[in-house]
């Protein structure tokens, strides 16, 4: 079970190689690799086998995503967008858009999703992104802000207003109106292609809204970054054993006054909370993804837990990796530097902890008459 | 009578799913409300609580929710639930 997309994992590994310090460094990823990834349904991979998908189950692309996290937080920011897009297809996309989108996401075809607005974050009553009837079809208005993988992406999922609820439209990125502004130099996951994205009177066909739109904006919203939610989850686990593994490394067999740098006790102390960060959020994002599995309503809750719980553990991690190898890890583009600023970042994405936590704070209350 | 028996007694009725529902809402939101009243209007869902409606009424009833079933709707009140629910099961079934 565990080693069910063994056969992917490897592919990655080896399509990535040493690859990642200097793609951080470039601040870019190589998008023919990107469509490669995509062509083997693995950016993607809970998109079910009848669609063209790998069929896995959240576990199973939990580890795949830990794995591909602990290699290139840049690397697995694009597959939590593909993810997310390829998800809200599924569940929102009528049967003829389930069937062309997810063809074309698990076919080499890249995505990114466009959330945040300049005034509107979490704050979904400030989203002023319109898409509005334009004779037989729409016509999308507004401003996104930080959208991850836009630079690389064919096909853009825009939540915007639509009537009097909500709706996702999937926007081709050389539409005409289409302005894909790249964010110069983000502080972390430096080559995950973040930019900001301008729709001027954008024209498309009715068939590109998703199920004919009419949704309440809060379930699009929130079943699109419940899947972000778990895959960022993920993406942490693998950034907290990638400093486990250097760190354990490094102070195993750097020597420091006679003796191995994990034999001075203030060192070994760190290494045991690199081991607990890692089994807990293990742990937790195993509990989440049963959750999404049994198809519980608790999933939702369960996935803000993972999230938060697994963004702090990283960003701990990271500061404690870099301090643990010192001058080793301080270079950019190390393995450790790299996660010291893509781990920040993972606090502050898909509901930062300051949401994550008056969500789990209403949840706790909820319980109480 | 929970949501898991009521989705085995066939066909549903109408009226065993409202209460299974009113059940549900009030067990999560703590809050009583009418079969007509606006859930969305009125602030009581959260955006949290949406999803988990949907997942819920999936799995109590054994049906998929999926594309343009997702409408506003179709999740506004109580009664526009349960007449989803039933239309769901029947096309299931039928």
């Amino acid at each position: 079970m565990a080693d069910a997309l063994a056969d992917e994992r490897a592919f990655v590994g080896e399509l990535v190689g040493d690859r990642p310090a200097a793609w951080d460094l470039a601040g870019e990823l190589p998008v023919e690799l990107l469509q490669k990834l995509g062509a083997k349904g693995i950016l993607c991979a809970e998109v079910p086998a009848a669609f063209g998908g790998l069929g896995a189950g959240s576990l199973d692309n939990g580890e795949l995503t830990a794995y591909v996290g602990g290699l290139c937080s840049s690397l697995r920011s694009i597959m939590t967008s593909q993810g997310i897009a390829a998800w809200t297809v599924r569940r929102f996309g009528d049967r003829e858009q389930r069937r062309r989108l997810l063809a074309d996401l698990t076919g080499g075809r890249l995505a990114a999703v466009a959330f945040s607005e300049p005034e509107a974050g979490s704050d979904l009553s400030a989203m002023r992104t319109r898409i509005s009837p334009d004779g037989g079809g729409v016509v999308v208005d507004g401003r996104k802000k930080w959208v991850t993988g836009a630079r690389y992406a064919d096909l853009l999922v825009v939540l915007g207003r639509h009537g009097d609820g909500a709706a996702a439209v999937v926007v081709p990125a050389d539409a005409p109106g289409v302005h894909v502004e790249p964010i110069a130099a983000p502080l972390g996951c430096r080559a995950g292609g973040h930019a900001n994205v301008r729709l001027e009177g954008v024209r498309l066909p009715a068939s590109s809204v998703l199920g004919g739109g009419g949704q309440p904006l809060s379930m699009l919203f929130t079943t699109a970054l419940t899947y972000g939610r778990m895959s960022v989850a993920w993406g942490c686990v693998g950034i907290i054993r990638a400093c486990l593994e250097s760190a354990t490394g490094h102070t195993k067999h750097r020597r420091q006054s006679g003796r191995p740098l994990a034999g001075h006790q203030l060192v070994a102390g760190q290494l045991a909370d690199l081991l607990v960060a890692e089994q807990v959020s293990t742990r937790v994002c195993e509990h989440a993804s049963r959750a999404w599995e049994s198809g519980s309503p608790d999933l939702v809750i369960e996935a803000v837990l993972a999230k938060h719980v697994s963004a702090g553990h990283a960003a701990r991690s990271a500061a404690t990796a870099v301090q643990l190898l010192a001058s080793a890890g301080a270079e950019d583009g190390h393995t450790a530097a790299r996660a010291y600023r893509d781990a920040k970042l993972m606090e502050i994405i898909e509901g930062s902890n300051e949401i994550c936590r008056l969500i789990l704070a209403d949840h706790a209350l909820a319980g109480v008459d | 009578m929970t949501a898991e028996q009521a989705a085995e007694a066939a066909p549903i009725s109408a009226q065993a799913v409202e209460e299974a529902l009113l059940a549900f809402l009030a067990e999560r939101i703590k809050t009583s409300v009418a079969v007509d009243q606006d859930l969305f209007g009125s602030g009581l869902v959260s955006s949290m609580f949406a999803m988990q409606l949907v997942v819920h009424l999936e799995e109590a009833y054994d049906i998929a929710i999926i594309g343009p079933e997702l409408k506003l709707d179709n999740f506004r009140t109580v009664q526009a639930m349960t007449a989803l629910v039933l239309r769901l099961s029947a096309a299931r079934d039928g």
